[in-house]
């Protein structure tokens, strides 16, 4: 449903924004005061912990549900209050809720079909064997839905989605359902097809890796509150708060001081020049970033005692585990840098690291 | 070790019950093989025959028994157990659709509607046929006051096989028909309506043979013209004949057909039920 020329048409670039979004359920305050804006053919992925909000956002820009406070404003039209079937904004969900009533071709078929598309049934069946086709299932369309496998069913759903050729595409955790090999394909798949069709897909997930490998930028969300924005390099790199570094999961983080340029925790007291503003004082070290060292080795670099308890084989990495006082630290070490060492169960051993690449916070910060 | 007392036990328990359930109509149907015209309701048969069975559709001889009057009520019950039907399994869907959502007084409401079947049927009965005749001023009729004492009846049944159904719903797959553009009332006929299918034959089961054998709340509210229940009784005042139980049986074989339909409907639907099963399960 593109707004009409009778519409008011405001001129703006972006295909989608929303403006202080907030949904409460009782006293659970799920959407906080949500701003965000999306160009076309964006990819965005959002990325938070279950309970942060993410689908709950979702369902507000498709219309399932109605926000307390805000407004959604798509293709330069208010659709605040504006019921999900005449929005034009597609939906993915976790489960595919394919009809399973219905063929694949009829599943398929069904916006275009049922809605207000006016087209006639042979344009429609061209059109949906095109997208059929597209997303890898020709010679499937007269299979119920459940003659057809997981993969298959979720190339269904985004079809089915696809026919109506949507400018913004919601996908709520739409690789969830899928084991890990289909998961790494369809990933590539959702990229191509985006990137052919032009449309904004907006992903939420709880896996980070996902996010950060298929966003164009990254929102995290935490307590209904959209607390970084970024490109996934940003993100990554540059985590804004400790509750952004923890979703990442890719940091063994401390609690400590943060003082004069100087961070004390566990690991004695670290020089920290670089810091970020933070109601919490957290130094945080990438996994990848640390080394295991000798007991007896000399380093200038801040040590962390601890005691080896497990490896982790991950196929390009391996991931060892140590206990530093009933702390649990994490080591990544990639194998492309060579064979790794082998550590003995229940030995001590020193961890260090590069004081200038870890990231910290502080209240100190100004 | 507990099995070995246990089963015993409930295996005599099944065998007893299904002796009470089906026993009656065992004595029943070999009573309507009773010679006739001589021959009462009781042992011994003293010779095999289809007299009764031929006698209920007047191809017998006159004789000093009459033909049961049950064709019109016969008509009449199947009339009034269709429309309760239809009516009662409406409402059943629709008021268990609004209980989708919470609402405020949901609650009171589903007491109010599932009073309905709690209250005595005497009770509604009387309270009908007062109401029409000394508070409204309508004449009663089967059609009528009747027919509204039924639908308050089977209507809290058809709701509540609705609310159990609905209960196990998917709304997703409504959302999802939403956001392919497809407004709610096509969504609720293309999508919802199929997937509930199997439930809303329940529910129209029930209410049709509530309704077909209904007979305190009918007794009072019925007024001139007899249903098929209250036509029986009345001949059970008079004198009992094997005639009764020959009709007996066909109305139970009447009811075994419908039941056969409705398991050939069910069958065919719960094989779409099967699959939304294995959907939800990946979910």
């Amino acid at each position: 449903m593109q707004p009409g020329p009778e519409d008011e048409v405001v001129v703006e670039t972006a295909v989608f924004r929303i403006e202080g979004l907030t949904r409460r359920y009782g006293d659970l305050l799920a959407l906080d005061n949500a701003t965000l804006e999306a160009g076309a053919n964006e990819y965005i992925s959002f990325l938070g912990p279950s309970g942060s909000g993410k689908t709950t956002l979702l369902r507000v820009i498709a219309g399932f549900e109605t926000p307390d406070a805000g407004r959604v404003i798509f293709q330069g039209r208010d659709v605040t209050n504006v019921p999900a079937h005449e929005r034009g904004i597609g939906f993915v969900f976790q489960n595919f809720a394919l009809f399973p009533h219905l063929t694949v071709m009829k599943n398929v078929a069904f916006g275009l079909t049922h809605g207000k598309s006016g087209l006639s049934a042979a344009d429609i069946d061209r059109r949906c064997r095109e997208m059929i086709d597209m997303v890898g299932l020709s010679g499937m369309e007269d299979r119920g839905v459940d003659q057809i496998s997981g993969g298959q069913r979720q190339r269904v759903a985004l079809a089915r989605t696809l026919t109506l050729r949507p400018r913004l595409v919601l996908l709520d955790e739409p690789l969830g359902a899928l084991d890990a090999n289909l998961r790494g394909r369809m990933r590539n798949e959702l990229r191509a097809i985006r990137e052919r069709l032009g449309v904004t897909f907006l992903h939420v997930t709880g896996s980070e890796s996902e996010a950060l490998a298929m966003g164009d930028r990254v929102v995290v969300l935490d307590r209904g509150r959209l607390i970084q924005t970024g490109t996934p390099a940003e993100v990554y790199d540059h985590p804004a708060s400790p509750d952004v570094a923890h979703f990442l999961n890719r940091f063994n983080m401390f609690d400590g001081k943060l003082s004069g340029g100087s961070f004390t925790g566990a690991f004695g007291t670290a020089p920290a020049p670089v810091a970020t503003r933070s109601p919490r004082d957290v130094y945080a070290v990438r996994y990848d970033r640390m080394r295991v060292l000798p007991l007896s080795a000399r380093t200038d670099r801040p040590t962390l005692k601890a005691r080896y308890i497990a490896s982790e084989y991950l196929g390009s990495s391996i991931m060892s585990f140590f206990d530093a006082e009933g702390h649990v630290v994490e080591v990544e070490h990639h194998l492309s840098l060579g064979a790794p060492e082998t550590y003995e169960t229940r030995q001590e051993y020193l961890l260090s690291w590069n004081p200038e690449k870890a990231i910290v916070f502080g209240r100190e910060v100004q | 070790m507990e099995s070995r007392i246990l089963k015993p036990v409930l295996a005599l328990y099944v065998a007893l019950f299904l002796l009470f359930l089906y026993g009656p109509f065992v004595v029943l149907t070999i009573l309507s093989f009773q010679q006739g015209p001589e021959g009462g309701p009781q042992f011994p048969i003293i010779e095999w025959s289809t007299y009764w069975y031929r006698q209920l559709f007047g191809l017998t001889p006159p004789s000093r028994i009459a033909p049961l009057p049950f064709g019109d009520a016969l008509i009449r019950s199947l009339v009034l157990a269709l429309m309760t039907m239809v009516v009662s399994t409406v409402l059943g869907v629709m008021s268990a659709q609004a209980f989708r959502r919470r609402f405020r007084g949901a609650s009171l409401v589903f007491y109010l509607i599932v009073l309905g079947m709690m209250v005595p049927g005497v009770l509604t009965g009387l309270g009908t046929s007062l109401l029409a005749n000394n508070i409204i001023g309508i004449e009663r009729h089967w059609y009528t006051t009747a027919f509204a004492t039924h639908v308050a009846y089977t209507y809290p049944f058809a709701f509540l096989v609705m609310l159990a159904i609905l209960n196990r719903f998917d709304d997703s797959v409504e959302e999802a028909s939403w956001s392919l553009g497809v407004d709610p009332w096509t969504t609720f006929r293309k999508v919802t309506f199929p997937l509930i299918f199997p439930g809303v034959l329940s529910a129209m089961l029930f209410a049709f043979t509530l309704s077909l054998d209904e007979f305190p709340r009918t007794l009072f509210a019925s007024g001139r013209d007899q249903t098929l229940p209250l036509a029986i009784y009345g001949t059970f005042a008079v004198e009992i004949h094997p005639n009764i139980f020959a009709f007996g049986v066909l109305t139970t074989l009447f009811s075994f057909a419908l039941l056969s339909v409705y398991g050939i409907l069910m069958a065919l639907s719960v094989r779409r039920a099967r699959r939304l099963a294995m959907q939800e399960d990946i979910a």
